[in-house]
């Protein structure tokens, strides 16, 4: 079904607002929300990603070196190190569901914050929504996905369902709009 | 007992544009997984010795809750729906303990924790996660700890305990309901990984009010816990996908089972709803869709890119699985069967 370009936005602006995702639960944002609740935006690539026990042994953090390339959002060292909850130590595996892992050599765009612990890591805005991967079309365009390209949602009431198109663009687009929101 | 029609075939996958079909995804429940061999996983899963299973919960509000029932009883009621869900043998307390503790940090080893105004998982006001939950299992995938987080102070949202209690006190702000969300991040409690059913409480992106399991969760939870004397008998669809024209198996394909029919096996249980069935495929292109009761069933495969895609998968992050450490395919579209 084809959609107009006002109804694709009516139904997207009515769709956030009314749905709640639980992927671990994350209420979907927009790469403008994202944005303003990141203190660094970042593009680049992991170099190196471990995980150990956090000091009391009782959470599993995995860290990253990310190299960044490019910062499009807060000044940015050459190097930040990434911190997400969940990872495999020995035999021990805690699992975060919707947590998606950082695979050295895996270009990504990082939409970054501080966490709880003022230890100079970062962790990844909303979990895996501040997390886009980067890879080429056939074509030759650079596309970006957080692993929300397409949402659906199921009206109770009605019964209906109904989808629409997300966080699945071009590279530029997505350079374009967090540009925009940090001058904003 | 009906026969199953069980289908095992073998998908041609042509890239003509022409030849699409556009169909609505859905997509199968997944359990969490740890592979045991080149084809083989075992599901994540508390092991029976461990029931009831034991969990204790921090009853102290965040400003974020609102309504007049407590929040163990909604808890409670959110156990209760996956613990009381047909053909599934699975058990918890259903008197939990109290808690004082309010940083994840400090959660000793073996203890499941609910909790609503714990700090210590990076919580932010502002970047849209509501609750979270973390297992931990051994090799073996036998789940020995999981904890649930709401988050203490998401933006412009509270979280209500009664479904008709009317909304926020902050006026703008969206209501949640709490027992949706607490029924979905107890499937991950139990060891579900996310579905890509629309309509299963296990999908990623739920409505504000759904606290009723779908075939595809009960398939889930009765897999993972069968019962040994099932109400509703329950048979397997098995078979394998190739791509055409070299016969090359498809790693990662979401199958799934629709039924064909006005059946409702579990018409019974007010609080079990048909939706589809199904499974990914393992690396050598074989699947099994599990706990399918009798009916007639057109089998479907799509790729795993959307709505659910190798991100939101467990099997499937980022590119190679931990699981099976295997690149998965995407390059092929959705066709009836």
């Amino acid at each position: 079904m084809r959609v107009s370009t006002p109804l694709k936005v009516s139904l997207f602006l009515t769709l956030v607002m009314g749905m709640v995702a639980t992927a671990t639960t994350v209420v979907p944002m927009s790469i403008e929300g994202l944005t303003a609740a990141s203190t660094h935006v970042v593009e680049g690539v992991p170099l190196q990603t471990w995980s150990q026990w956090n000091p009391q042994h009782t959470l599993i953090l995995t860290y990253t070196k990310f190299q960044v390339q490019r910062a499009l959002k807060g000044q940015a060292p050459a190097m930040v190190m990434v911190k997400q909850l969940g990872g495999i130590v020995g035999t021990t595996v805690q699992k975060v569901a919707g947590v998606r892992r950082l695979e050295p050599g895996e270009r990504a765009v990082l939409f970054l914050r501080p966490g709880d612990v003022n230890d100079g890591t970062l962790v990844i805005t909303g979990l895996m929504q501040g997390n886009f991967s980067v890879r080429t079309a056939q074509n030759g365009t650079q596309i970006v996905t957080n692993g929300m390209p397409d949402v659906s949602a199921y009206s109770v009431s009605t019964g209906e369902v109904t989808s629409y198109q997300g966080n699945h663009l071009r590279l530029d687009e997505l350079e374009s709009r967090v540009h925009k929101a940090v001058q904003q | 007992m009906k026969a199953l029609r069980v289908m095992s075939f073998a998908i041609p996958i042509i890239l003509a544009a022409l030849l699409m079909i556009v169909v609505r995804p859905v997509y199968p429940f997944v359990p969490e997984a740890t592979g045991t061999g080149p084809n083989a996983y075992t599901v994540d899963a508390w092991p029976a010795g461990a029931q009831p299973i034991n969990w204790l919960i921090n009853p102290t509000r965040s400003s974020a809750i609102t309504g007049s029932t407590s929040v163990t009883t909604v808890i409670q009621a959110a156990f209760a729906t996956w613990t009381t869900a047909p053909d599934t043998n699975l058990s918890v307390i259903s008197s939990p303990g109290t808690s004082t503790i309010t940083d994840a940090k400090n959660v000793p080893n073996g203890t499941n924790l609910v909790c609503f105004v714990c700090t210590g998982v990076d919580f932010s006001a502002s970047d849209g996660t509501l609750a979270l939950t973390t297992t931990f299992s051994n090799g073996s995938g036998v789940i020995s700890q999981a904890d649930i987080y709401f988050n203490p102070s998401p933006k412009s949202l509270c979280f209500v305990t009664d479904a008709q209690s009317g909304g926020c006190p902050t006026q703008g702000d969206s209501a949640q309901d709490l027992q949706t969300v607490a029924t979905h991040e107890i499937g991950h409690f139990f060891g579900l990984d996310h579905s890509g059913v629309v309509r299963a409480i296990m999908f990623p992106f739920a409505p504000s009010l759904l606290t009723t399991l779908s075939y595809d969760d009960l398939a889930g939870i009765s897999t993972s816990y069968p019962s040994p004397a099932p109400v509703v008998p329950i048979g397997k669809i098995t078979g394998t996908v190739n791509m055409a024209p070299n016969g090359s198996p498809v790693f990662a394909a979401h199958v799934f089972g629709n039924s064909t029919t006005a059946s409702n096996p579990f018409a019974a249980f007010n609080n079990i709803r048909k939706t589809p069935i199904g499974t990914l495929t393992l690396p050598n292109g074989s699947f099994t869709i599990s706990g399918v009761p009798a009916d007639s069933y057109m089998v479907m495969a799509e790729p795993l890119d959307g709505p659910v895609d190798n991100t939101a998968v467990e099997w499937g992050l980022p590119a190679k699985t931990p699981t099976f450490n295997q690149q998965i395919q995407t390059n092929f579209t959705t066709r009836w069967h």
